[in-house]
């Protein structure tokens, strides 16, 4: 039950409107998960903290009414780090672009994964650079056109989910922009997990990763989200085993979280036993 | 009295901990790892927190969260790691993210001597902002210093919420001595104190000064970005809004050179030789300058404790009756072009080395006498 009806003007700062997304970019579809899976778990807008880097996506912190970080590419996640171990009470989440979480703060990230710091991370997925022009990333994978692969790529990719749960994530999840409701309801888990979480959301940039790889406009390629993924343990899935997988990968309830054993560390020092 | 025998680094955490830091984030580099191995010490006894980073970036990036949720900080690295501090030392400059950076010299450039000393980054600490930006940097001679300097630099940083450096030596970091940190008088401590009035605008400040500051979490809700911001804290585009910005970072800083300036002299009445140096060489020109006055050749001392922002008007003041002025330094030259500049009207004489071992008394001497 939520107190009042959902409206997206109570969780945003109109003042930085229009966004700087292009027409069908994904990136809006994800804010929009994300500010309802917020208003239904009926948290308090200063209780959230959102850290982000630089990027189409990371442009996502300026839009929300929530003490917010628009720190530097790659570095959000160590914002994040010290904000939590601070102020372990605040909520805090780490939207990223997949370069912005995987080329630059892909350190970052499975150092944070590893720690199972409670955070939230966000994959906003478009495997591309967006904001520098379209330039592949490490989920772009091989045989994309990209602005620094005119030739194509040659570069493998990184699996989100997979890397995350070797890392050590203790929730792990998957879901695409056409899923906006299925991303809600894995948001709201995520940010509820005591734990690192990691939120893959498969975005459509149709600027440049959509024209280059002639994918269509951005219905096109919602659309492809819709019949090249599935979920996870379902029918549809055991007939075709190649899709992408959508879902819960990882829920670990009661792996140690970082901020919670430091402060154990903190109660034996200051009682002498350091 | 209680005299104990301790390095410089462990002089700069004590001086932390007065200061009320209560979180330390840092990356093992040799000469700074005593911070980090001293901080753990004091820190989490106190209900501080005392974290190891995946490397500086990750570490530097701890801190800055870690200030912008409230918390007094401290990290602590040496040459290699400045450089990879160098982008958050920007956006620290730029958002006004109030911290304090030790950086414990080792001779460069690069990995360098890990444990040989030089004034290496003295320079680079000035420069290394994209923006160019003015910076505080404070330069301890001695473990006194250290504790000293680094609540000095709490202070400024909190008052002018910026990075401040305290430009260590490997010399003075690694180096026991023995200091009586309760004979020291510390300055009153600035305080964190959030904002109270109802209308909080993140970047409002009047002319020289820094804005009023709010933590992230509290019930106000607080922004931040590194991109170019008005003092309302949103992105903008305005050309006069950024004029005004970036002249208030760098005012805030130039503007308040004098209660800026931090020093020690040592006035020989009938000398007519001013030695103008800092950090651990000092501790050196001292020593040659009592033995020339032993016999009867008296040389005048100046050390400078603050180096960014240049205390020229100190600088101008204390050149005006010397003839010679003589500069040292444990490099090959980074800051005598700043005295030169504050004194256009004399000549100065420099001597620098950068060859691992410490400027001695003795060639001072000969530099001083070759006059
Ligand atoms: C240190 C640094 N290197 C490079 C850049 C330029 N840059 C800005 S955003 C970006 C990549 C954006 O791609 P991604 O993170 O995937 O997000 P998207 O724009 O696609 O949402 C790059 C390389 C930067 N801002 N900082
Ligand atoms: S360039 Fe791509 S990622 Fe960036 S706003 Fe446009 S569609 Fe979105």
């Amino acid at each position: 039950m939520t107190k009042n009806a959902y409206d997206f003007k109570d969780y945003i700062r109109p003042r930085f409107f229009p966004h700087i997304w292009c027409a069908g970019c994904g990136h809006g579809i994800v804010l929009g998960s994300l500010l309802r899976a917020v208003h239904e778990l009926e948290l308090d807008k200063n209780e959230i903290v959102m850290t982000s880097g630089i990027g189409c996506s990371s442009r996502i912190s300026g839009y929300v009414d929530f003490h917010s970080l628009h720190s530097i590419h790659g570095r959000a996640m160590t914002f994040a780090t010290g904000v939590k171990l601070s102020k372990p009470k605040l909520k805090v989440m780490v939207p990223m672009g997949d370069g912005d979480a995987l080329a630059i703060g892909g350190n970052h990230f499975i150092h944070a994964a590893r720690r199972n710091i409670d955070l939230t991370a966000i994959v906003m997925n478009n495997k591309i650079y967006g904001m520098t022009g379209g330039q592949f990333s490490p989920l772009s994978g091989q045989g994309i056109k990209a602005t620094t692969a005119p030739y194509l790529t040659i570069d493998n990719e990184f699996d989100v989910v997979e890397l995350a749960k070797s890392a050590g994530a203790s929730f792990v999840a998957r879901s695409t922009t056409f899923h906006a409701v299925e991303a809600t309801k894995l948001l709201k888990k995520a940010i509820m997990h005591k734990g690192f979480s990691v939120v893959e959301i498969l975005s459509q940039c149709p600027t440049y990763y959509g024209r280059r790889n002639k994918l269509g406009d951005a219905v096109q390629m919602m659309e492809w989200y819709k019949t090249n993924t599935v979920k996870i343990g379902s029918k549809k899935l055991e007939k075709n085993p190649s899709l992408i997988q959508r879902g819960i990968f990882v829920e670990k309830k009661d792996a140690p979280e970082y901020c919670e054993e430091y402060n154990k560390i903190i109660t034996a020092a200051m009682k002498g036993r350091g | 009295m209680t005299v104990s025998f301790m390095e410089g680094n462990e002089a700069i955490a004590r001086g932390a901990i007065a200061a009320g830091c209560s979180f330390f984030a840092g990356y093992p580099i040799t000469p700074a790892t005593t911070i980090f191995a001293s901080m753990l010490k004091l820190l989490p006894p106190k209900g501080g927190i005392c974290v190891q980073g995946e490397d500086e970036i990750a570490s530097m990036g701890y801190c800055m969260g870690a200030a912008m949720a409230g918390r007094k900080v401290l990290t602590a690295t040496s040459g290699p790691g400045i450089s990879l501090y160098s982008e958050q030392i920007s956006f620290a400059i730029g958002s006004e993210i109030p911290m304090v950076i030790a950086d414990v010299q080792r001779l460069g450039p690069s990995t360098g001597s890990a444990t040989r000393g030089a004034d290496s980054d003295i320079q680079f600490l000035r420069w290394g902002n994209t923006g160019g930006v003015p910076v505080i940097v404070l330069s301890p001679k001695d473990a006194e210093d250290c504790y000293l300097l680094t609540v000095h630099a709490f202070n400024y940083a909190e008052k002018y919420r910026c990075p401040v450096f305290v430009a260590s030596n490997k010399e003075i970091g690694m180096t026991r001595e023995s200091v009586d940190l309760d004979a020291i008088a510390l300055p009153d401590l600035i305080k964190r104190t959030p904002y109270k009035g109802d209308n909080f605008i993140p970047f409002e400040a009047p002319e020289n000064s820094a804005p009023p500051f709010l933590p992230i979490g509290c019930d106000t809700l607080v922004r931040q970005t590194s991109s170019t911001h008005g003092p309302d804290g949103y992105i903008t585009i305005d050309p006069d809004t950024i004029a005004q910005v970036q002249q208030r970072l760098k005012d805030k800083i130039l503007a308040n050179e004098e209660e800026l300036t931090l020093y020690e002299e040592k006035i020989r009445p009938d000398a007519d030789t001013l030695v103008i140096c800092y950090g651990v060489t000092s501790r050196a020109a001292n020593q040659a300058c009592d033995i020339l006055a032993e016999q009867g050749k008296p040389v005048s001392t100046l050390t400078l404790k603050t180096l960014w922002p240049v205390p020229e008007k100190l600088i101008k003041e204390k050149a005006k009756d010397y003839k010679n002025i003589i500069m040292l330094e444990m490099n090959l030259g980074q800051y005598v072009g700043e005295i030169k500049k504050a004194l256009p009207q004399k000549e100065v004489r420099f001597y620098g080395q950068m060859n691992r071992v410490l400027i001695t008394p003795k060639t001072i001497m000969e530099v001083i006498e070759n006059e």
